[in-house]
């Protein structure tokens, strides 16, 4: 029996599924089925312990029915053979000492007639008391004789005596038999039994008599013992299989239940648990599950709440805040406008109280912005898009600012006018701050925003040809209040937030904000948007580490 | 200008002073609507939050019986706030801590006159409008707009065939120079449709240009 049969319960399923692709995909379907068979089979093996567990079982089975099947096999057509033979053999003995004692019972010489009718009289005996009607007899001197008998030996039956058994019953009075195989009357081969002993003729000496016994009748009931062996055999291995299933099944079940819940729970649902019945093992394992998820549950809710109450908290506090300042705030106007009208010093104290008032305004604004990704109520107001359009209006708008630094800013569109869903106040923001940091860094170099889309995406780089930043460094410009050189003096405001800011919002966007940098080379910032929210970005179209062909262009003014 | 922070009020109110305009105070909300309809003010600023009662209901409860432009004071830019403030009603916001020169710009847009078009009568789908007597109708129907909506309408429909990005509407309608935020066109857009508009689910007087922004529809 082939060790895979029990196999064929789930693969008889997947095979006729492939039979249906085969109808639809034609020739290919059918080229890689037994590849498809068998990875089909790999993953059930790996995946599903009631597969791998049956599978086991059954081969195990399988095994120890085969051994037991054939020892068993083995024992029954020896005994039968033993049983049959001994039988034979007595048959043979009873019937050649009848005809001897038949012999024996005649005195004195006899003629040629009277020895041949006593030879077919002995014959007689033992045809009826060997129960075979086979038998040869052959004389043991093979020299002429007058009054000897004539052998009897049909050819095709002195063909099945071999020299051996001849020789030995030749030369001795005991019983001697051989395994030969016998024809039946349809010409079909038959185990049978050779059995052959002397028989001494008076006045002419000892003739080998045969007896071929047929064992056909043992060997169907050996035939039919063993199918029966090996029905039983199987049945009982298909029972063993069922069983196996049946109760892997009753134990992988609720083991099933309990991972697909806990999947369920883990991808956010927390209202799922198993449902619970009796009290084994299963049970416990089940009610256990349901008391760790109440209590993850319990948990998430009080921290939600928490999370809850911290932006509230934040948001009064912006409020409360934000109401004074902007008293502050004009009044300080009022009186930086009224400056003109004061002394030197109170002239002074007004325009840096005007200049602070609207950098703490800015800090506020900032740390307000950074408190709403932290507590993960920002927002996206997203509408649909064309970026290269935006970055346009934002190059524009910098452009005085530009200006004022000597610096050039040119733009590159190749790509990015399609509309992309996309929150443009966050989006303007990301390309001032980024602009910002460029002109900043930028040296008087002109500085370059490349815009340019892919089937996935949609990309900005800004690049400066400035001084740039060591590894270690652009690894930590997106830290909060991080500055790369805080003894360099900030001639563009900022606060030190700007970039934490902007990567929040590009990951707000399910985007990705990327920094290069080398120094002496300048730095290179991309922010990629994907077109289709929740696709994972695993490229961009404007590549984050520039060409090294790439000319750096030279400053309009000398970089003294 | 309805603020509970009475120094706040006081200091804006010096600014606008300074600036020529007049200015009634009102420091809890539940009389703001009584204070509105007795001045009759040009203009409101509107605090977001107050004590009595809330400024998006005031902005309701006076847009209910006057086309007055209100500009909010809100100290949160959330989505939220503001988009719930917009549909109520307001025409503009400004937040808090902002530029006493902003401020003045923002109530000077509002209060400006609509600049006369070259033509008297515009039309826009089956609508008819009378610039010079500031009404829309379709057929005999007088559809009631604020001066902001129909500020909005008036500016798509004198150039019917250019395509309006949210960018040029706050221009033009609003007085905002890049420093936009272009949920004001969409609200706006929206509370236009819901009056001009036969079925506001398939717009045929404001059309939207997927990606740029709007354009007037074509003449019926």
């Amino acid at each position: 029996m082939p060790a895979n049969t029990p196999a064929s319960g789930p693969g008889g399923a997947a095979t006729g599924a492939t039979r249906i692709a085969t109808t639809a995909t034609g020739v290919v379907a059918r080229v890689r089925r037994p590849r498809a068979w068998g990875a089909a089979i790999r993953r059930m093996w790996r995946g599903s312990l009631q597969f791998r567990t049956t599978t086991v079982a059954v081969a195990g089975t399988v095994v120890a029915i085969m051994i037991a099947c054939v020892w068993m096999a083995a024992q029954i057509q020896a005994d039968l053979f033993e049983s049959r033979s001994k039988e034979v053999l007595e048959d043979a003995s009873r019937a050649i000492t009848a005809a001897q004692s038949e012999i024996d019972d005649v005195q004195g010489e006899l003629e040629r007639s009277a020895l041949q009718g006593l030879m077919s009289r002995a014959r007689q005996i033992m045809i009826e008391q060997s129960g075979t009607s086979s038998i040869a007899w052959i004389r043991v001197d093979t020299s002429p004789s007058a009054i000897a008998p004539q052998n009897v030996a049909p050819r095709d039956f002195l063909e099945l005596i071999s020299n051996g058994l001849r020789e030995r019953v030749n030369s001795s009075t005991g019983q001697w038999w051989q395994s030969v195989e016998l024809r039946d009357a349809d010409g079909n081969p038959v185990p049978g039994l050779m059995v052959g002993q002397q028989l001494n003729l008076p006045g002419v000496g000892g003739y080998g008599v045969y007896f071929g016994y047929s064992l056909s009748e043992s060997a169907q009931t050996l035939l039919f013992v063993q199918r029966t062996l090996w029905i039983a055999g199987i049945v009982l291995v298909l029972i063993m299989g069922l069983v196996t299933w049946l109760v892997l099944r009753s134990v992988t079940e609720p083991i099933v239940a309990v991972a697909e819940t806990a999947q369920r729970l883990a991808a956010g649902d927390m209202k799922a648990r198993i449902e619970v019945h009796g009290e084994d093992e299963i049970a416990v394992l089940g009610t256990s599950f349901n008391q760790m998820a109440d209590s993850i549950e319990r948990q998430i809710a009080e921290l939600a709440e928490l999370s809850l109450v911290q932006q509230r908290f934040v948001s009064d506090v912006s409020h409360e805040l934000r109401t004074p300042l902007t008293t502050i705030r004009l009044a300080a106007d009022v009186l930086n406008d009224a400056r003109s009208e004061f002394g030197p010093l109170e002239s002074r104290s007004a325009e840096l109280m005007h200049t602070q008032v609207v950098r703490f305004e800015e800090l506020l604004t900032d740390l307000l912005e950074i408190s709403r990704y932290d507590a993960g109520s920002a927002q996206l107001a997203a509408e649909s898009r064309s970026l290269a359009q935006l970055t346009e209006e934002v190059v524009d708008a910098m452009r005085p600012l530009a200006e004022q630094h000597g610096t050039e800013l040119r733009v590159v569109t190749p790509g990015g006018f399609t509309p992309v869903d996309m929150d443009p106040r966050r989006i303007r923001r990301i390309l001032r701050n980024l602009i910002g940091n460029a002109i900043e860094h930028g040296e008087g170099r002109p500085i370059v925003i490349t815009v340019d889309s892919d089937q996935d995406a949609v990309a900005v780089g800004v690049r400066d040809y400035g001084m740039g930043m060591s590894a270690e460094d652009s690894q930590r410009v997106f830290d909060r209040f991080w500055r790369a050189d805080p003894s360099r003096q900030r001639t563009i405001g900022g606060t030190g937030l700007g970039l934490s800011i902007a990567l929040g919002d590009a990951k707000l966007h399910g985007g990705t904000l990327e920094v290069w940098s080398a120094l002496g080379r300048g730095t290179n910032f991309v922010l990629t948007l994907p077109r289709t929210p929740g696709v994972e970005l695993l490229s961009s179209p404007v590549p984050l580490e520039p060409r090294d062909d790439e000319v750096v262009p030279e400053p309009p003014r000398s970089a003294s | 200008m309805v603020d509970d922070d009475t120094a706040l009020a006081e200091m804006i109110g010096i600014v606008l002073r300074t600036e020529g305009f007049d200015t009634v105070f009102c420091a809890d909300g539940a009389q703001a609507v009584d204070a509105w309809r007795s001045e009759r003010p040009d203009l409101v600023l509107l605090d977001l939050m107050l004590p009595g009662k809330d400024g998006i209901e005031i902005c309701t409860d006076i847009r209910r019986e006057s086309g007055v432009p209100i500009i909010m004071l809100t100290a949160r830019s959330d989505t939220a706030d503001v988009v719930s403030g917009l549909e109520a009603g307001a025409d503009d916001y400004i937040v808090k801590p902002f530029n006493p020169k902003e401020l003045v710009a923002r109530i000077r847009t509002r209060l400006r006159p609509t600049p006369e078009p070259v033509t008297q009568n515009l039309r826009v789908g089956d609508l008819t409008i009378d610039v010079a007597a500031h009404e829309v109708r379709r057929g005999d129907t007088l559809i009631q707009l604020t001066p902001l909506e129909f500020e909005l309408l008036v500016a798509l429909a004198s150039k019917p065939n250019q395509v309006f990005s949210r960018e040029m509407l706050l221009e033009q309608v609003w007085g905002y120079h890049y420093k936009a935020d272009t949920r004001l066109v969409n609200v706006h857009v929206q509370r236009l449709r819901s009056k001009v508009e036969l079925d506001p689910d398939d717009p045929k007087i404001v059309m939207t240009v997927r990606g740029v922004g709007y354009r007037a529809g074509a003449i019926t």
